[in-house]
């Protein structure tokens, strides 16, 4: 019975996506390129909602900086398990083009747990479906 | 006995209850697949919905520290209560007959008021400030959509009413009664303004795009229900859902009842094709064709357009009397 219901609602992930300090190239990627109409993540069940209370699987962009950090690990916690991590870019790996800076208090999987890295500076719209589709499989488990 | 055994299956079984959700659950998942078909996308599968309820139901439930608790989670419940019982008092012609109450339109009105009710003692019960604009919104959306709404009832009531030789009749079945032998007001000349008026009511009721106000996702991130997680929502959802079945279910009720031949089967999927062309007019077009307008532009042009169509259609049936 657990099994069966695993499968059913791992076809509704719901994202919820943080800026955490990002120069809005990744965002643009996600808000307007992968996700509505040209590639469509809503067939895969998929869903940009407002709130963290609603999210399962969140994307988090950007360097993580100094002033944001505080703000995104409140966010963080208020999202209600099971919730999968994906890292959109190159910046919430390593820093990218901000590496090294004063102002970045990042990498991200110092302080948050990241389950998908989805490298690229901005990733292919392609990359961050694959991205979320990994996502998908590791909340399963979790479910 | 009977009678009550009768009341608990058409409130909890058929045409409440489980069959009235998953109607409910179904029709939106079409109304997503139609809307992502409008826009060009692939779109999810019809069965979405049911998909994203089971999902609610495994998610922890966060409840924030400074919530007021018990208005918290009455609220969710209340809502979803409150369309429950509304459902049965639906009338399905040829499948279910409704009440024999004779004033089952009054109570409808006030049990349509509930859902607005539940969001705003959510919305305020959740401490959130996005909550509490969710609130006013909520309250404001409800004053300018009710006025036009209540207007068409009345003409209703009043065209049956003197068509029989009374003064009004708030009873749907009585309404539904008429209609059958005598032609739905749909082709009656003087209802159209009201029919008019009653479909721009239904996307403000439902809460979908042009009047998303109180639930405006990229403004007050959902205001009322930001703050529920997991079961909580999932009844907020199971509320909408038995929201626009009633709501279309009345619409049908009061225009266009006409059953088609006397098969029980056949006239229910008559409902729900009626049910189904009612939707994609009223909300999916409408929400896929337009974007979100202010509170105050939404307040006046409720309080403009369908107010002065639904006081035509009175003025009609008062003359013609």
């Amino acid at each position: 019975m657990k099994k069966l219901l695993q499968k059913i609602a791992k076809k509704s992930p719901w994202l919820y996506r943080i800026n955490a300090g990002s120069c809005n190239g990744c965002d643009v990627e996600l808000a307007t390129t992968a996700c509505i109409p040209r590639y469509d993540v809503e067939r895969l069940g998929c869903k940009y909602c407002g709130s963290p209370k609603h999210a399962d699987i969140v994307l988090i962009t950007g360097p993580l900086t100094a002033r944001v950090k505080e703000k995104v690990l409140r966010l963080y916690d208020e999202i209600p398990d099971p919730k999968v991590t994906v890292a959109i870019g190159v910046c919430p790996i390593s820093g990218g083009v901000f590496r090294d800076s004063y102002a970045i208090s990042g990498p991200i999987d110092n302080f948050i747990p990241v389950d998908v890295n989805v490298p690229g500076c901005p990733p292919r719209p392609q990359a961050i479906i694959d991205g979320i589709v990994e996502a998908i499989k590791i909340w399963e488990t979790r479910l | 006995m009977t009678n009550f055994v009768q009341l608990i299956l058409n409130l909890l079984i058929f045409p409440g209850g489980l069959f009235a959700v998953a109607l409910g659950l179904f029709l939106m998942g079409i109304d997503r697949k139609i809307a992502a078909r409008l826009q060009r996308r692939v779109g999810p599968p019809v069965y979405q919905p049911f998909i994203d309820l089971v999902k609610l139901t495994r998610k922890e439930m966060v409840v924030p520290g400074t919530a007021h608790l018990q208005a918290f989670w009455l609220a969710p419940l209340l809502g979803f209560a409150g369309m429950m019982a509304a459902v049965t008092l639906i009338p399905i012609a040829g499948v279910y007959q409704g009440f024999k109450y004779s004033g089952d339109l009054l109570v409808l009105l006030y049990l349509l008021a509930l859902p607005a009710i539940a969001l705003m003692i959510g919305g305020s019960a959740s401490s959130s400030p996005f909550g509490a604009v969710g609130f006013s919104r909520e309250m404001v959306m409800m004053m300018s959509y009710e006025l036009p709404l209540l207007v068409v009832l009345v003409t209703i009531a009043l065209k049956v009413g003197l068509a029989t030789g009374g003064i009004a009749t708030f009873s749907l079945s009585e309404i539904v009664q008429f209609q059958l032998e005598n032609g739905a007001l749909l082709f009656d000349y003087t209802m159209l303004p009201a029919l008019l008026a009653f479909l721009v009511f239904i996307p403000g009721n439902m809460g979908v795009v042009p009047f998303d106000i109180p639930e405006a996702e990229t403004e007050i991130v959902e205001g009322p229900i930001l703050e529920y997680s997991g079961t909580g929502l999932a009844l907020f959802k199971l509320m909408t859902s038995l929201k626009m079945i009633v709501v279309l279910g009345l619409a049908i009720a009061l225009f266009f009842p006409t059953p088609l031949g006397k098969n029980f089967l056949v006239n229910l999927l008559w409902f729900f094709l009626k049910c189904l062309v009612l939707m994609v007019i009223a909300i999916t077009i409408v929400r896929t064709s337009t974007g979100r307008v202010r509170m105050d532009q939404a307040f006046k042009f409720y309080l403009r357009y369908p107010t002065v169509l639904a006081l035509i259609s009175l003025v009609l049936t008062l003359l013609q009397r």
